[in-house]
């Protein structure tokens, strides 16, 4: 009996000394000393800034160390004129159609398709329709870094997620594939 | 008794006319007894002392160690110099009630209660330092090798502070069951003589159902020889572990291999020191004249003396050492101490524990109370300054001159240690009322071969018939 008490008495005290976290919150901290950080992060909100954010856009006009700005405009004449001079920068060594078949895998096919055929999975399944096959258009290398910069008509820019190297290992995969289709 | 052989020189360890009663009331008669004024006022200004420590340390450990004086070159200053001295003043009194047990002393008996009191409060003084020294004391619990969700985040066992850590909780422990078995037969003493329910069950719960049997005896007596046995090592590598917080380091002046003994031999001398500047008091407050004797003060200043002859010879050989070794950071380590900045420190460390024991020579001030009262203050402030003359006159001068500093301590400082000093007092003071502080069971033990009464008996009885007939006497 008096062992049943003492187990009955431990199984009361675990249970509330465990019993306050609450999932939908962040746990109890013991002394967060150096948990919060004194230094701005990277996306932290701080009043500090204009707009409550820590990410504030850099000056206009300012070009970064190691970035060529892109020298085409968004519009139909940009597109037009990309088309017919843009050529890859890239040496024939440099172009990996691996990479950029891993790119377009990644941030392409889920609407293109693995092939181009404009049959990707959000198609497949008519989440929307229209997207074309690459064969029934006329794209140069030019036009498709182009278009993956600034988008086009339901296409958005992908300058975000891609950076310029890696837009042009995705266009020379596009162009593989579309001599495949 | 017929058989006892007990050498005529022996002179008696309880004066008067004192059979067991006696020894029974007196040992009681404080603790039944109601505190006076003056206790009260001692009490108090203990305790303001005490909570103003208190006060201190909050503030230091919510503000910072920076409310400190410590600086950067000197790390270590106040808190660590108390630390070791309250360690060292502790170490007495396991050395009176153990290693003097060992050596079958009958001299300790009287004192030995009070000697393990002295030494279980002043350890709890000098364990604040270790935790409220450090930065983040609420994460002291890190010094302790626990599994934990840290990938079981271990800790490094090379550390002398580690081994610290280890050494003075074992140590503290280890007292307390001491002490605690000695008084297991004395509570239940005042618990047979309690009046008041409530003291009656206070004291039935402090004697855990002593009952005094003799097969509890012989295992009291077992215990107590196995627990001294063990307690021995134990005060000698306490100390040595402290002293290796400085002599494993590489700082001149603390790298010395002659420390940890140099080191025990100086606790034992400050805390005799401590036990004589108390007991002196205690045996007139508490009316124990009769068992605190003068041949009791004569022999722990005798003690003091050896002990601090000792501390002589280290300080002697350091120096000696210091030129010897042809290191001029070692030479300009002690050279430094002795005409630096803080040479009025190392001055007073060496007037206070060379020069003051061997005053203990003469025996007209070794058995002179007042002499000995003074030269017991003098020497724990000499062995404060031993312990900060090697921490800050080390650190303040060593091996780049561009760190060289110096140090000034804050109120805040003082006021930790003052605080220590209060606590100590307050837990002395409580104690001095409510436990017993003359193990009555051991006095009672040598009663027949060392009281007064007995040897004049003895005496009578030698010249009377030659057959000892001093049983019969009654």
């Amino acid at each position: 009996m008096k062992a049943l008490s003492k187990i009955a008495l431990l199984a009361v005290a675990s249970a509330s000394l465990t019993a306050c976290f609450n999932k939908s919150e962040p746990n109890y901290q013991y002394m967060p000393n150096m948990y919060e950080p004194v230094p701005y992060e990277t996306y932290q909100e701080s009043a500090a800034f204009p707009g409550g954010k820590e990410g504030q856009l850099p000056a206009k006009g300012s070009i970064p160390r190691g970035f060529t700005p892109y020298e085409y405009e968004n519009s139909t004449e940009g597109l037009e004129l990309a088309k017919a001079n843009l050529k890859s920068p890239l040496a024939p060594e440099a172009i990996d159609l691996e990479r950029g078949k891993q790119l377009f895998t990644i941030y392409c096919a889920i609407c293109h398709g693995d092939k181009g055929d404009g049959k990707g999975n959000l198609v497949k399944r008519e989440k929307f329709l229209g997207v074309p096959n690459y064969k029934d258009r006329a794209v140069t290398e030019g036009s498709i870094f182009h278009v993956i910069t600034y988008g086009l008509n339901s296409m958005g820019s992908h300058a975000n997620q891609l950076s310029q190297e890696e837009r042009w290992q995705v266009t020379h995969y596009v162009m593989k594939l579309r001599s495949e289709l | 008794m017929s058989s006892h052989y007990e050498a005529p020189i022996r002179k008696p360890l309880i004066i008067g006319d004192k059979n067991y009663h006696d020894v029974t009331v007196d040992v009681a008669a404080p603790v039944e007894g109601r505190a006076n004024k003056q206790w009260w006022i001692a009490f108090s200004i203990a305790l303001a002392a005490f909570l103003w420590g208190v006060a201190c340390v909050s503030y230091t450990v919510g503000t910072g160690i920076g409310t400190w004086g410590s600086n950067k070159t000197i790390g270590w200053a106040w808190d660590i110099t108390n630390f070791v001295w309250w360690v060292g003043i502790g170490h007495a009194g396991t050395l009176i009630s153990a290693v003097l047990l060992l050596f079958r002393q009958k001299w300790r008996m009287a004192i030995n209660r009070s000697a393990e009191a002295m030494t279980i409060f002043s350890v709890i003084q000098a364990a604040m330092f270790p935790v409220f020294h450090m930065g983040r004391p609420w994460l002291a619990y890190w010094v302790m090798p626990i599994p934990n969700q840290f990938g079981s985040l271990w800790v490094n066992f090379n550390s002398p502070l580690l081994w610290d850590v280890f050494a003075i909780s074992t140590y503290l422990s280890v007292s307390l069951v001491f002490w605690w078995t000695g008084l297991l037969p004395d509570f239940a003493m005042l618990r047979d003589r309690a009046i008041t329910p409530f003291t009656k069950k206070v004291y039935s719960i402090l004697s855990f159902g002593w009952s005094g049997r003799a097969k509890d005896w012989q295992r009291f007596e077992e215990v107590s020889l196995v627990l001294a046995g063990l307690a021995t090592p134990l005060v000698l590598s306490v100390h040595t572990i402290v002293s290796f917080d400085f002599a494993t380091s590489v700082i001149p002046g603390w790298h010395t291999t002659i420390l940890p003994p140099y080191f025990v031999a100086g606790a034992i001398f400050s805390g005799f020191a401590m036990v004589n500047t108390l007991l002196i008091i205690m045996r007139k407050l508490s009316n124990l004249e009769a068992y605190i004797t003068i041949q009791h003060i004569e022999l722990m200043n005798i003690i003091i003396m050896i002990t601090g002859s000792i501390v002589g010879i280290a300080y002697i050989t350091e120096l000696f050492v210091a030129w010897y070794s042809g290191v001029e950071y070692e030479q300009y380590a002690f050279l430094n101490r002795a005409t630096g900045p803080y040479w009025w420190s190392y001055a007073l460390m060496m007037t206070c524990n060379v020069i003051s024991p061997q005053v203990m020579w003469f025996k007209k001030i070794r058995t002179s109370i007042y002499v000995s009262f003074v030269i017991s203050i003098v020497v724990n402030i000499g062995m404060w300054f031993e312990r900060f003359v090697i921490i800050v006159t080390s650190l303040h001068r060593d091996y780049l001159p561009s760190s060289w500093t110096m140090f000034q301590p804050t109120f805040v400082d003082a006021g930790f240690f003052i605080g220590t000093i209060g606590f100590f007092f307050v837990l002395f003071l409580l104690y001095s009322r409510s436990f017993p502080v003359i193990a009555q069971a051991e006095v009672k033990s040598i009663m027949k071969t060392s009281s007064e009464t007995y040897k004049k008996l003895r005496e009578q009885g030698g010249h009377d018939n030659h057959s000892h007939s001093e049983n019969n006497h009654h």
